[in-house]
């Protein structure tokens, strides 16, 4: 079991290496760090554009090996990730913003999969009844909802609510209010503002678990072995719990762990009409800015992510499913 | 004539209290075309320790009867009538008070062995899980019970066999645990649905031994559900025959064989090939087919099909009545049956019915023994092999092993021959015909075709010429035919892809249509809307199109049911004659094989451990594995199939990866265990040569014992 996550964990971290060192070289190739001083005035010479992004290692007359070097020898050594354009440290950027991206996409997350699949499994054991029929409606409805067009309603509904309720506990910009002091009020005032924007990524992620576990559950559930499982004196439904979903939940656990990076992206939107200051629109920043540590650091972040979520899964699935302890 | 019998007595005079009782049973599902009553009125009692064989065709609902009893139907289906087990009813519990009786006072076998298990639970998890369900039983304590039962069904190594994972076990290993699953709780009544349908013969042998045992273990009463009147023969005390939903006979397995009284089970019984019949004697199929159980007509239900039905047959459905010294028969005309009178065949099938032809074509089964012509040789192999790789690793694969599947096969076929390669699954058979059919180069050894060496000429000629000479018809037609195409552009497609033109193709179809029995009006049905056995002709007329010397035959009748095999396997013998094919036939019931071959090849492992003319083989068997294979055929005759001698085979086929030095058969060779050490060591080391029986030179066995 250790060896097996060890060994899969080593395999992830090789992969984020080379797709990190990838992204330095396509974002070095395609971002130009110098076209941010085109629109300066008055203008400047090329060599004032090249000696100003000197100091920041990105210097276009250095060749591109020796900036990948320092780049590489600095985040091995140092784990600095470089400086923006303006001389901006991206550690100190990413590190805030990081820590507030993975607070919205870890609970996302969770309560997706968690609401998706109890959803599958009650629904999959009701086919064709109408809690089926109106869940699996709602459904499809809410999985043709674009991002930014439910962000948007849950915005409209919750300031409804606030607005008729009289409170104003449902906060729709902002990760934070700036006049709160204490460990605790901090803590309460942080997860308030985390309800809207968790509600809104988690209607955007709970439906494919919801449709994909119970289609998977409903194959397993005609299975021979559900009904031999009745037979030995099982009801349906521990026949189900016992014998069908455990079976139906493998591929689901593989799945969420790739799901991450989109539920990432998906963020980006989230985070922009909310007004969060997340990884998601730091990417976007970094990319119309020409910052190429900032992109490359983001990209790095994603893939750190996805890899949790796939050895995570390894778990989940070795967990799930005896029979990979054996061989 | 004696309308007036009194009606089916509900319980027979017994002093035993019966198991299990059902009284009227009644199931229904819906579906789209309407109302499907898949079991019309179901009476039985079972007696401890008796066992009750149901028996029928698919879609008599024998499975839903079964089912039904255990409470395991869909929630869709509405369930009537009165299951007394213990003198409780079960019809109408619900789902918990239901499991408690499940698993505890009834235990079921399942037809499926490879997918009746939890593939992610270990087979002791399962059966110590089976076992607290009931009792109140540590984990430990059910653990070891585990393995006791795991040792009862006979799996060897059973302390150490608990921890592994279903699929680490062989098909008839797995129905050994599904029967420990069904006796964990000692049930005082088992019901088994078609437990040996997916296995061989030998461990199907193996497998209603279990059962006997378990149920001598326990004392429970049995139900068991199969079509294979073998089976009913060597093991039932009573035997139900189910037709449309209803018991159309029931009597004591002696009564039943000796005289079958309804005069379906009576043509049931002239349908199926018995393999110790001695000469071929023509197979009658029964002609028409089951009817649908949507809006069934008033009236027997059998009527249409039946030789001897009068018109009262068509306005009332018969009850179930006593006939005495017999049991209890559905049938207007059970009482001239009973006593001799009539001939349930009839001698004058009813008009419009396609068994007119079925028996035209029997009749010229019984001549071919005599007209042995046999033409130029079609097919030639010549010490084929087949191996596969076996890799490990999951990224990087290394070869860790080489699968023999097939080893040094050889054998020729003649025009207007039957070949029949018999064996286990997993002995190659199926392999050696896919290897013929690829007309490809073989790894090693020759295979020729009509003259020509398949692994010499251009891919243009094998694509052309070849292809037109080789065709095959697979076991499962529904399977094999594009259910996305009428039955004329099934026809059609093969007669294009050799580019014949529009006309000749119209042509043709309708000659191949009329070639297999089939009428002109099939041309423009979907596969799906046929029934089995005229699907099973549309694949035969499609591999006759391009008009091939050699048809592969893999398990040609295996999907069909009994009344519709007949009626297919003359048509095989017909078209034989007429076309002078040579039909190389692969085949797990020996009983279809002796019927329809001409000689036979026995394979194990890979290799041809005998091969000679079929009567030879059938009546004089030389090599050990041949005659246990032999024997473990059930026989649809009591007593014979209960006093004959049996060749019990230990064990099952050792994997094709670690093939023995010597013998493959050295494992479970009876000879070998009792022979003396200079032939062991023989034996163990040295691979036998095929040697010519004594006087029939074709006769040959590879043995080093006889």
């Amino acid at each position: 079991m250790l060896r097996h996550v060890t060994r899969k964990a080593a395999g992830w971290l090789l992969m984020i290496v080379v797709a990190t060192n990838a992204t330095y070289f396509l974002a070095s190739w395609f971002l130009d760090p110098r076209s941010n001083f085109k629109e300066l005035r008055p203008v400047r010479s090329e060599a004032q554009i090249d000696r100003a992004l000197a100091p920041y290692n990105l210097d276009p007359t250095v060749p591109l090996v020796h900036r990948w070097w320092d780049w590489f020898t600095s985040v091995t050594l140092h784990f600095d990730w470089g400086k923006s354009p303006t001389g901006v440290s991206v550690n100190g950027e990413v590190g805030y913003r990081a820590l507030i991206s993975a607070e919205l996409v870890v609970v996302a997350t969770v309560l997706s999969v968690v609401i998706g699949v109890a959803l599958g499994v009650y629904t999959a054991a009701r086919q064709y009844g109408w809690a089926d029929r109106v869940s699996q409606a709602v459904s499809i409805v809410v999985f043709n909802v674009p991002t930014s067009v439910a962000a948007l309603a849950v915005v409209f509904v919750a300031i409804w609510l606030n607005q008729h309720a009289g409170l104003h506990f449902l906060y729709v910009a902002g990760e934070n209010s700036p006049d709160v002091e204490g460990l605790l009020p901090t803590i309460g005032d942080r997860l308030l503002h985390l309800i809207l924007p968790t509600l809104t990524l988690t209607l955007m992620g709970y439906v494919g678990y919801h449709l994909t576990q119970r289609s998977l559950l409903l194959d397993t559930l005609h299975a021979d072995f559900v009904r031999t499982a009745q037979a030995t004196g099982l009801t349906r439904g521990q026949a189900i719990r016992r014998h069908a979903l455990r079976a139906a939940l493998i591929p689901t656990a593989a799945s969420v762990a790739f799901s991450i990076p989109a539920i990432f992206t998906g963020a980006v939107i989230t985070e922009t009409v909310f007004g969060w200051n997340g990884m998601g629109r730091y990417f976007i920043q970094t990319i119309s800015k020409n910052d190429v540590h900032g992109t490359v650091a983001t990209a790095a972040f994603a893939a750190a992510l996805t890899a949790i979520g796939a050895i995570l899964a390894d778990i989940a699935t070795v967990f799930l499913d005896p029979r990979v302890r054996v061989s | 004539m004696t309308l007036a019998t009194p009606l089916l007595d509900p319980v027979p005079p017994t002093d035993a209290t019966p198991a299990l009782s059902v009284r009227d049973l009644r199931i229904s599902f819906p579906s789209e075309a309407g109302t499907v009553e898949a079991v019309r009125g179901v009476d039985f009692d079972l007696l401890p320790g008796r066992t009750l064989c149901i028996v029928g065709e698919s879609g008599s609902g024998k499975s839903a009867t079964a089912m039904g009893i255990m409470g395991l139907l869909p929630p869709s289906a509405e369930l009537r009538g009165q299951v007394l087990l213990g003198g409780q009813d079960l019809v109408g519990l619900d789902d918990p008070s239901l499991s408690k009786i499940r698993g505890s006072s009834i235990g079921m076998v399942f037809q499926d062995p490879l997918s009746a298990l939890t593939p992610i639970f270990s087979v002791g998890r399962l059966l110590s899980d089976a076992l607290r369900v009931h009792q109140d039983l540590t984990k430990r304590a059910a653990w070891e019970q585990a393995v006791e039962l795991l040792d009862l069904v006979g799996i060897p190594d059973p302390r150490n066999r608990a921890a592994s994972f279903p699929h680490e076990f062989s098909g008839g290993m797995r129905q050994r645990v599904v029967i420990a699953l069904a006796i964990a709780n000692r049930p005082s009544v088992l019901v088994a649905d078609e437990p040996t349908t997916a296995l061989d013969v030998t461990v199907q042998a193996q497998i209603l031994e279990v059962l006997r045992q378990a149920q001598r273990e326990t004392g429970a009463g049995l139900v068991l559900i199969t079509h294979d009147l073998g089976v009913v023969a060597g093991h039932a005390d009573d035997v139900a025959v189910m037709y449309a939903g209803r018991f159309v006979e029931r009597a004591g397995v002696g009564e039943l064989f000796r005289r079958p009284t309804m005069p379906y089970t009576a043509r049931l019984l002239a349908a199926v090939p018995d393999v110790e019949g001695g000469a071929r004697k023509p197979l009658v199929p029964i002609g028409g087919e089951p009817p649908t159980l949507v809006n069934l007509p008033s009236g027997c239900p059998f009527a249409s099909r039946c030789a001897v039905s009068l018109d009262a047959c068509a306005h009332d459905e018969p009850k179930l009545r006593h006939v005495t010294g017999h049991g209890h028969v559905a049938c207007l005309r059970a009482f001239e049956i009973a006593d001799g009178t009539l001939d349930p065949a009839g001698d004058t099938p009813p008009a419009g019915q396609p068994a007119a032809a079925g028996r035209a074509e029997a009749a010229e089964v019984a001549l071919r023994g005599e007209v042995a012509l046999r033409g130029e040789v079609v097919l030639r192999v010549e010490d084929l092999v087949k191996t596969f790789p076996v890799t490990k690793g999951a990224l990087l694969k290394r070869r860790v092993g080489t699968l023999h599947a097939v080893n040094r096969v050889s054998f020729e076929l003649r025009a207007g021959e039957t070949l029949g390669l018999v064996g286990e699954s997993g002995s190659g058979k199926t392999t050696t015909l896919m290897e013929i059919l690829r007309l490809g180069r073989p790894e090693a050894g020759r295979i020729e075709i009509a003259g020509t060496d398949v692994g010499t000429v251009p891919s243009a000629v094998r694509h052309g010429q070849l292809r037109q000479d080789v065709q095959i018809v697979m076991q499962d037609p529904l399977g094999a035919l594009d259910p996305r195409m009428p039955v004329f552009h099934l026809l059609a497609e093969p007669l294009r892809a050799i580019g014949r033109d529009r006309e000749s193709i119209r042509a043709r179809v309708h000659e191949l249509l009329t070639l297999v029995g089939l009428d002109e009006s099939v041309s423009d049905r979907f596969p799906a809307a046929l029934s089995g056995g005229q699907r099973q002709r549309v694949g035969i007329a499609r591999a006759l199109a391009t008009e091939p010397k050699l048809l592969a035959l893999d398990e040609p009748l295996s999907a069909l049911d009994v009344s519709v095999q007949a009626g297919v396997i003359n048509l095989l013998a017909r078209l034989q004659r007429d076309l002078g094919l040579a039909y190389l036939v692969v085949a797990h019931d020996l009983s279809v094989v002796r019927y329809i071959s001409d000689r036979i090849a026995v394979m194990y492992l890979g290799h041809i451990v005998e091969t000679g003319d079929t009567e030879a083989i059938f009546n004089d068997p030389q090599h050990p594995y041949t005659r246990a294979l032999l024997s473990a055929i059930p026989i649809p005759d009591p007593e014979r199939e209960r006093t004959r001698e049996r060749v019990v085979l230990q064990g099952e086929q050792p994997s094709a990866a670690r093939m023995p030095a010597g013998c493959v058969f050295v494992d479970r060779c009876p000879l070998y265990r009792s022979a003396d050490d200079e032939l062991r060591h023989r034996c163990r080391t040295q691979r036998p040569e095929p040697t010519p029986a004594a006087g029939r030179p074709t006769h040959q066995y590879a043995c080093h014992g006889i």
